[in-house]
Order: C-alpha cells, then sequence, then structure tokens
C-alpha cells in the first residue's frame, strides 16, 4: 500500500516491519515502578526517529510524540494550539501571523520561542527552493507548488511567527513539519538531517522535544520506548511512560492484546475484530480510513498517444472509457466488502474518501457522483458490445484490433485480502468473455513492474490491471494529484493523463473560498468517476482493539475513528484516563479525564539527535547470554560429569 | 594434524569467504526492484531526489566492475556501510543489536538438541526395537518434518494463550521496568522457555534419527563384538566404544548446523516475534536493503564456513584413520 505523508498506516507495514535498535548498552530506562506504562502494538517495524527519515506510520506516530507541529489536530482535525497557541491572518490574506507563549520551554528546561519555528520551517523552504527534498521528501513538499506555496517565514520577536503565502486555504495550518529545539539541531542544514548517514547530536539524555512524550530507548525489533514530557503545556494523558512494541504477525499481536500483554492493538483482521467481539475487558473499534482499495487500470497513453514497447497495456480497451465504464457494472462491490472485509466498509465512488476531513465550516469535500454504477453484468455485456466490444465464436471478447481481451492482474502481497477480491474480479470478468490472469507480487517487485519510462529507464509498465490501496493526509491535493499528466512517472500507477483534468486541479488549488474549492472538486469527483482510471472498490475501515481495564478515556479521532495511530496526530494519546470502573465483562471506558489545563510551560530535553538520537540499548542484554550460556554450559558439563563417573564405578575393572 | 594440512584448510576457508560474498553481492542486485521502489514510495518525490538517493547509494553506477569494487574494498576494510531502512544507522550496529537473541535462542536450543538427541539416539539405536526406539523414532520422524511455526504455535496457544504460564511473544515484557538484573534475567527466560522449547524440538528430531542410524551400523562392527567379547558391560560397550565412533558422522552434521545458528531459525523468530538475525533478514529482503543484506549473509557465510573448517579438523582428529600430515 502507497501511502501519501503524513497518514502512512500499518496495512504497509505488515510486510515491512523492520526494527532498528542501536545497540549500544545502556542502563534501562530509569522509572517509579509504579509508573503507569500505556503499551501499544504495531505490526510496523520502525525505520527511524529522525521526522525526516522515517516513512512508516508507526514513525509518524513516533515523531509527534516527541515534536510538535506548529498547529496540531483535535478531535475532528479541526486546528488546535501545539507549538503556536494562537495565529491570525492578515487582512489581505497574504500572511499568517503565530503566538507563542512566553513560558514555553523545551524538556530540557531551555525556553521554546518563535526562533525554533522559524529554523524549523527554514529547513524545508531551503530544500524548496533548490528543488531537493529533506530526507525521505513527505513533509517539506507540503510548503510546495500543489500545497501550501509559503515564500517566507519570519520571526521578528521570540514569540511571534510570520509566514508569508498567497494559499487562499488554510493548509498552512495542517503541515506537519515538527519543530525541532534550535540549541540541539541549530547548526544542521538540511541535506545533514535528511542524509542517510545521519547521525543526530546526542548528548545521552534522550530525546529533546515539546511534545507530550520523549523517545528515551529503542530496540530494534522489539518496542521504542517514551517517557512523559514534564514541560508539556497541553492536555495531559495520565500513562507515564508509552511503549510501541513491534510485532510480527496478527495472531502474535492479537494474542498478545488477550494475554493483557499490551493495552492497544492497531491493525488487526476483521476475523479477529469479530472473534474479540465477545471478549472481556476488550474494546474493538471500526473507524474511518482517509483512504480506499481501488481496482486500477493501465491507461498509459490517454491524453499522449505514446507506447511503449515491449509493455504497456496489452490492449487499447484499457484507453476507452467506454470500456472501464463497462468493467465497473460487473463489479459487485458490496459483495467484496462483505467476503472480503467482513462488512467493514463502504462503497467506493470518488477519489476523495468521505472520511477526508473538511475545513471549519465545511465538514467535507466528498460528493457523490450522479449515475453510480450498480452490479448487473447483463448490463456490462449491453455496454461492452455497445462500445463494440463484441464476442467471437468462442465466447471471447475482442478489442477493437480484432484481438480476444486478455488482461493480466498484478497485487502486491502486503495484504492478503487483495488476492481474495481478485480472485472475484477474475471469476466476474471471465462471465464477460474477458480473460484475467492474476498474480501476487512481493511490493518491491511490483513496483518495479509498475514503472513506466518516465519513472525510470528500464521502466516497461508491463500490467493491465492492479489493485492496491492508498491513504491519505488531511487535504484533498493529494488524492487528486495522483491522477494528473505531470505524475506519470512519479507516482501515478493508472498512468492517466486529462489535460482537462489538470486543468480543474490548478483551478481550485488558487480557489478562494471552500465553496468555490468544492465547486470544482465536484467536477472533478464526477469526472474521475465517469472516466474510471480506478474503480474504487471500498473505503474499507480501520479495526483497532484495545483493553479497557487498566485506561480510560478513549477517545477517537476523528470522532468515528479510531483513538491511536489513525494517521492525523497523537491527539488520542493525551486523553486517556484511569478507569473509573472496575474492569467488567463488558467494556466500559470511563469518562473524561480531569483536563490538564491550558498552555503550559512545555520544557523539552536537549534533543537526543533526531534520528537514531537515542542510544538505544539492548537493555544490558550482552551480559545476559554470557551469564545464560556459562549456566547451562556448567549444568550439562556437570551432569554428564556426573554420568561419566558413575557409569566407572558400577563398571568393572577393565581397559579402555 | 600438520601444519601444512592446516595452511591448506584456513587457505580454502578463505577462497571460499571471499568468492561467497562475491555471489551474495550480485544474487541480491540481481533480484527485481530495488531499494528505491520501498524507501522512495513518496507520491510527492521528484525524479531528481531518486535520482539523488540512487547516487548516494552508489546504485547508478555500474554493477561491475564499479560496484562490486567498491563493495569489495570497502568490506575488506571492515566497512558494512550504512542500512538503507534504518537511516543514520551503520549496519555493524544493527546487525550487533540483533545478535545476541539469535545465538543465544539458537545456541541454547542447539545445545539440548545435541545433549538430549544423541543420548535419546544412541540408546534407541542402542536397544533396537524396543520401547525407546519404536516411540522415540515415531516422535523424531514427526517433529523432524514440523516446520519451527507448526510446532511453535500449537505451544503459543496452548502454554501461553489457554494456560497463561508464559508469554506469547517478544524477548522481554513490553514497557517493564527493572528493579534489578535479577528481574530481568528471570523475565528474559521467562521469555525464552517457548521459543527454545519449539527449536529445541525441531532439532532434536533430526539429531536423533542421525545418531540412531549411526550407532546401529556401529553395533555390527568387529570391535564392538570383541568389546562384549572381553567381558564388558552393555553399558560400558555403548559408551566407550560404540558411542565415540557414531559420532563421527553426527559431527559433521552438527558442526555445520551449527554455522547456521547465526541465520537464526527464521520462522521461529517471527512467531515469536523474537528480535534476532532471522527477523532482520526476513525485513531486509523485503525492502531490499542490499547493505544489510551483504553484512547478515557475510556472517552467514563466516559462520557457515568457519563451522565446516571446524569440522574437518575436529574430524581430523576424532578420527585417526583421517590423514591430516
Amino acid at each position: 500500500m502507497r501511502l501519501s505523508m503524513p497518514a502512512r498506516l500499518a496495512r504497509f507495514a505488515m510486510a515491512t516491519g523492520l526494527v532498528l535498535s542501536v545497540g549500544a548498552p545502556a542502563a534501562a530506562p530509569v522509572a517509579a515502578a509504579d509508573d503507569k506504562v500505556l503499551r501499544i502494538g504495531v505490526l510496523q517495524d520502525l525505520d527511524s526517529t529522525n521526522p525526516y527519515g522515517t516513512i512508516l506510520g508507526v514513525g509518524y506516530e513516533a515523531y509527534q510524540l516527541t515534536y510538535e507541529k506548529l498547529v496540531g489536530f483535535g478531535q475532528n482535525i479541526e486546528p488546535i494550539p501545539a507549538f503556536a497557541s494562537s495565529w491570525s491572518r492578515s487582512e489581505d490574506g497574504k500572511s499568517w501571523v503565530f503566538k507563542i507563549d512566553p513560558n514555553k520551554k523545551w524538556s530540557d528546561g531551555t525556553p521554546a520561542t518563535s526562533a525554533d519555528a522559524c529554523f524549523s520551517w527554514q529547513l524545508d523552504l531551503d530544500a524548496q527552493k533548490t528543488g531537493d527534498s529533506v530526507g525521505a521528501g513527505y513533509i517539506d513538499y507540503a510548503l510546495g507548488p500543489n500545497g501550501s506555496r509559503v515564500t517566507k517565514v519570519e520571526c521578528p520577536d521570540p514569540q511571534t511567527m510570520i509566514i508569508y503565502t498567497d494559499d487562499a486555504s488554510n493548509r498552512v495550518l495542517q503541515t506537519y513539519i515538527p519543530i525541532l529545539p534550535k540549541h540541539i539541531w541549530g547548526k544542521m542544514n538540511y541535506k545533514q538531517i535528511g542524509d542517510d548517514k545521519f547521525d543526530p547530536p546526542d548528548d545521552g539524555s534522550g530525546l529533546v522535544g515539546s511534545g507530550p512524550y520523549l523517545a528515551v530507548e529503542w530496540k530494534t525489533g522489539e518496542e521504542i520506548r517514551f517517557k512523559r514530557n514534564p514541560n508539556y503545556d497541553g492536555h495531559k494523558g495520565v500513562e507515564d511512560e508509552i511503549v510501541f512494541r513491534f510485532f510480527k504477525t496478527n495472531e502474535s499481536l492479537v494474542q498478545a492484546l488477550k494475554a493483557a500483554e499490551i493495552d492497544y492493538a492497531h491493525n488487526i483482521s476483521p476475523e479477529q475484530f469479530k472473534a474479540l467481539k465477545g471478549e472481556p475487558n476488550i474494546q474493538v473499534v471500526n473507524g474511518v480510513l482517509n483512504g480506499w482499495t481501488e481496482l486500477g487500470f493501465n491507461t498509459y497513453g490517454t491524453g499522449t498517444g505514446k507506447t511503449i514497447k515491449g509493455g504497456g497495456p496489452s490492449t487499447k480497451a484499457l484507453l476507452d472509457p467506454a470500456f472501464r465504464d463497462a468493467l465497473g457494472y460487473a463489479i459487485d462491490k458490496q459483495k467484496l466488502i462483505d467476503s472480503v472485509i467482513g462488512g467493514l466498509g463502504e462503497i467506493g465512488t470518488t477519489q476523495i474518501p468521505p472520511a477526508m476531513p473538511g475545513v471549519p465550516g465545511h465538514p467535507t469535500w466528498h460528493t457523490e457522483p450522479t449515475n453510480i454504477r450498480t452490479f448487473n453484468i447483463d448490463l456490462a455485456k449491453q455496454k461492452l458490445d455497445a462500445a463494440n466490444y463484441g464476442l467471437d465464436s468462442s465466447g471471447r471478447r475482442l478489442d477493437h484490433e480484432g484481438k480476444p481481451i486478455s488482461l493480466s492482474l498484478v497485487m502486491p502481497d502486503s495484504d492478503a485480502n487483495y488476492a481474495k477480491a481478485g480472485q472475484f474480479i477474475t471469476d466476474w470478468f471471465a462471465q464477460l468473455g474477458i480473460k484475467v490472469s492474476p498474480q501476487v507480487l512481493d511490493s518491491d517487485t511490483l513496483y518495479a513492474r509498475m514503472l513506466p519510462p518516465e519513472g525510470g529507464k528500464e521502466g516497461k509498465a508491463d500490467y493491465d490491471l492492479f489493485i492496491w490501496d492508498w491513504s491519505w493526509g488531511p487535504d484533498p491535493n493529494d488524492a487528486l494529484d495522483v491522477f494528473r499528466c505531470d505524475e506519470v512517472g512519479v507516482s501515478s500507477d493508472s498512468l492517466y493523463c486529462n489535460p482537462d483534468y489538470d486543468k480543474l486541479y490548478d483551478q481550485q488549488l488558487v480557489a478562494q473560498t471552500p465553496e468555490e474549492r468544492q465547486a470544482i472538486l465536484d467536477q472533478m469527483q464526477q469526472m474521475f468517476y465517469d472516466q474510471a482510471p480506478y474503480h474504487i472498490l471500498y473505503y474499507n475501515d480501520n479495526l483497532d482493539a484495545y483493553r479497557t481495564d487498566r485506561f480510560g478515556g478513549w477517545q477517537n479521532q476523528p470522532a468515528n475513528g479510531v483513538p491511536f495511530m489513525g494517521g492525523f496526530d497523537t491527539w488520542g494519546e493525551t486523553q486517556l484516563t484511569d478507569v473509573v470502573v472496575a474492569p467488567s465483562p463488558t467494556a466500559a471506558p470511563s469518562g473524561q479525564a480531569p483536563a490538564s489545563g491550558g498552555p503550559s510551560t512545555g520544557g523539552s530535553n536537549p534533543p537526543a539527535s533526531g534520528g537514531t538520537g537515542t542510544e538505544t540499548s539492548s537493555g544490558g542484554i550482552p551480559v545476559l547470554p554470557i551469564a545464560v550460556v556459562i549456566v547451562v554450559v556448567v549444568v550439562v558439563a556437570g551432569f554428564l560429569a556426573m554420568r561419566r563417573n558413575a557409569a566407572r564405578t558400577a563398571d568393572d575393572d577393565e581397559d579402555e | 594434524m600438520g601444519p601444512r594440512y592446516l595452511a591448506r584448510k584456513v587457505i580454502q576457508t578463505i577462497v571460499t569467504i571471499v568468492f561467497v560474498l562475491i555471489l551474495n553481492f550480485l544474487l541480491f542486485r540481481m533480484m527485481p526492484g530495488g531499494p528505491e521502489g520501498i524507501l522512495l514510495r513518496n507520491p510527492h518525490i521528484t525524479a531528481e531526489t531518486k535520482a539523488a538517493a540512487r547516487a548516494r547509494w552508489g546504485l547508478d553506477k555500474p554493477l561491475i566492475p564499479d560496484q562490486l569494487v567498491d563493495y569489495v574494498e570497502a568490506t575488506a576494510a571492515g566497512d558494512l556501510g550504512f542500512s538503507y531502512k534504518f537511516r543514520g544507522t551503520p549496519v555493524i550496529e544493527v546487525i550487533g543489536a540483533r545478535f545476541w537473541p539469535t545465538i543465544i535462542l539458537i545456541g541454547l536450543a542447539e545445545l539440548i538438541a545435541i545433549v538430549v538427541g544423541l543420548a535419546l539416539g544412541a540408546q534407541a539405536g542402542w536397544k533396537r526395537g524396543g520401547t525407546l526406539d519404536r516411540v522415540g523414532n515415531g516422535a523424531s520422524l514427526i517433529l523432524y518434518s514440523m516446520p519451527y511455526f507448526v510446532i511453535g504455535m500449537p505451544l503459543i496457544i496452548i502454554f501461553a494463550a489457554e494456560l497463561g504460564w508464559f508469554p506469547t511473544s517478544g524477548m522481554l515484557t513490553p514497557g517493564a521496568h527493572y528493579d534489578s538484573f535479577l528481574d530481568q534475567l528471570l523475565d528474559f527466560l521467562h521469555h525464552l522457555v517457548l521459543p527454545l522449547a519449539t527449536v529445541s524440538l525441531g532439532l532434536i528430531g533430526g539429531y536423533s534419527i542421525l545418531m540412531r542410524s549411526s550407532i546401529i551400523d556401529t553395533r555390527s562392527e568387529d570391535y564392538v563384538t570383541t568389546a562384549r567379547a572381553k567381558g564388558l558391560t552393555d553399558r560400558t560397550v555403548l559408551r566407550a566404544h560404540a558411542f565415540p565412533n557414531a559420532l563421527l558422522p553426527t559431527v559433521t552434521v552438527i558442526a555445520i548446523n551449527l554455522g547456521y545458528v547465526v541465520a537464526g531459525a527464521i520462522t521461529a523468530e517471527i512467531v515469536f516475534s523474537w528480535p534476532g538475525l532471522g527477523t532482520l533478514t526476513y525485513d531486509a529482503l523485503q525492502t531490499r536493503d542490499y547493505p544489510l543484506l551483504q553484512g547478515i549473509f557475510l556472517l552467514i557465510s563466516v559462520a557457515v564456513i568457519v563451522a565446516n573448517l571446524g569440522a574437518d579438523l575436529l574430524y581430523g582428529r576424532l578420527d585417526p584413520r583421517v590423514r591430516t600430515a
């Protein structure tokens, strides 16, 4: 699954769980034995604690615990104070002024000021100006032409930051740039921070940030541990520590939840979801996912007329919207939802998911298209005939060149559900006389196979159909962007190119009000649905589960989402309370935690080098094995020696 | 044994290691796809940034000779490079942190399997047709044929999930704080039991069968008949005469197996989310993290080859019939 910045979700992770543990032996983190620890289980394996180095959802969740953004996301993805305590827009709309609380502190006690914010934003601006990216490139693009189009940042005094942009939207408030402490990071430039070999400066005391919990220990393949930031000035959760535990399989994740080894399991399967429903002290939650699963078409050549020698779509029919439209009537999306994802999803239509958050006053950008297709094989056949894709004498559907249509269907192995959906689709299309050959490949191989020449000289885009998924950030631009002509060879896998679509995109980019933007987005959604470079199969749910016998105050973000790892912010982790009612057979989350008050003096400790920072220890393991091995060897040797002696003395005298 | 024999063996070993190194390097890069597939799966990344990343990773140079020469030179100097996936961390550190969990788990499991497997196999083969033989042989065959996860999952379900005697996965309790080293050691041992049982059971079967058939062969040897004729007890004949000789082929197998210790029983580690080299290898493969893969396979190759060397030398010592001049 390809994830858009910043909403990386665990489905991708199931295949790529990598954990990095920096092996310097260090003492286990100092903490009182009665500290309350929140243990979250995930299937992803953290790759880096550097906000610019990680490409995984768990990495985003991790860095947002330590580093605040300028503006945070509240329960309904509305902007709330984070590093900045308040903000306003200038009359002419060309700049924003952000105020920082004079009492704000980093976790190490150093005052946090606008200088930190300007430094952090300037890193990304510097990269944008040279056309570069910072590290993995997921964060800085948001300041660019498809994002908030920031031109300059200024900090005239320690409490004030001014951001200049003529972008009419409020995308500036949805930026994921982490505010890094200048007194620790200040000597570095964006090239250094994004470099593969970047080893952030570390004074050995853990990461310094202004967020609610600071990363203090990371053992790759195992877990990353966070401790409460005493100087955090936002809402305080009841937990003193948070641990993300990395699991390799779904089964072990859920077993650990049932055995109370963890408190929260992120990304369980639909079967597990159903099985956990009756479990005492466990609450399952299916939240909306800002993304979808699609059946995509290789439409390479649409709008450009280009072809690929030895590759590309196997028939020109794929470039014909009438053909794609007809096939849409041969897909029973409700059946797929029921059979493949256990009924836990919604029928897919447009490329802006219903879960995509709107802006204050404009709750959603999604619009259902007109003329929604129904599942009707006969109608599909009629439409194919009407578009001149008739049958030959052996019942095979022919394209306009007279060739029988035979389509390859490729899917990544990162989710077993793709193959299931693919099987249904193969059968349905067979009824139309179209042969489909499904094939599951590992994600990396698939990526290489789907690359067009624009993406790499060896790219052949040798595929016809594919099933994959996407999940998105808070602004629709990401989701709209993937179908633009420019994205062929970059992020587009439908290889679609429609100048009319691109024109609309450019118009909505400079829309002056949400209403104006919505009108254009309606057109774009209708065009997408009619042209169908993808058939969006479903908007599948986020499935998580948590225990209710140690923590209460579980809040979803958004309200119809999930508490943690929902892909927006680490708001949920700051809302937990103690359990108020005793654990009972029916999960009964307790009520609100007492508010911890507003702006506080956030303090932060010297950020242990952004990236790996924390010299993650292996918890003293090097001593352990030696001790254990010695014990066992001694025991075994002793046992053997004893047997030998006993046998010898029991023997008659004899020569050996 | 003679110095010439030793020297010859050592040189053979070094040559094999170099050959395997080069082969590993080429094989990984021949896999379809490359690290940029996963690592640069950024919808907004520009073609220039992708090219810059490839350049940074040295992937834009021709495979042979440039990349190969760079790699051999760096490795000879002890520089295993930086991981593509764990950006910012040298490969040596990544591997180093995952090394001990595998060594302990697989090392101990081998130890247990060797002691128990050989003893069981010897006893079963000696009293061929006896109860121990019939029951033991059947059990050994079953265990030998079961992959680790097929052994491990029932253990987890029964002893961890149902009875709750042991943790379901991991090496240490998530988020635990330890008042003392002893507490941590105990927690570790508590987590070690099921994975250790899984891998041991998986190995015992094989060693037991091997030893059994070896003992059966030895039983019919002339020197065993002689020893019995001399009036030695059955026990002594087994222990002092048959067993050492039956050990010879087994030693070879065990020594070679030990080399694979560092590969870690991948499936066993995955079932238990045991943070060792097995899971690391699996993950590195998925993301085409070439430097990490090369580092791991270098380690495994060296271990296997050195273990092989050890087997050769050991065999030379154990068996006076082997010419070692």
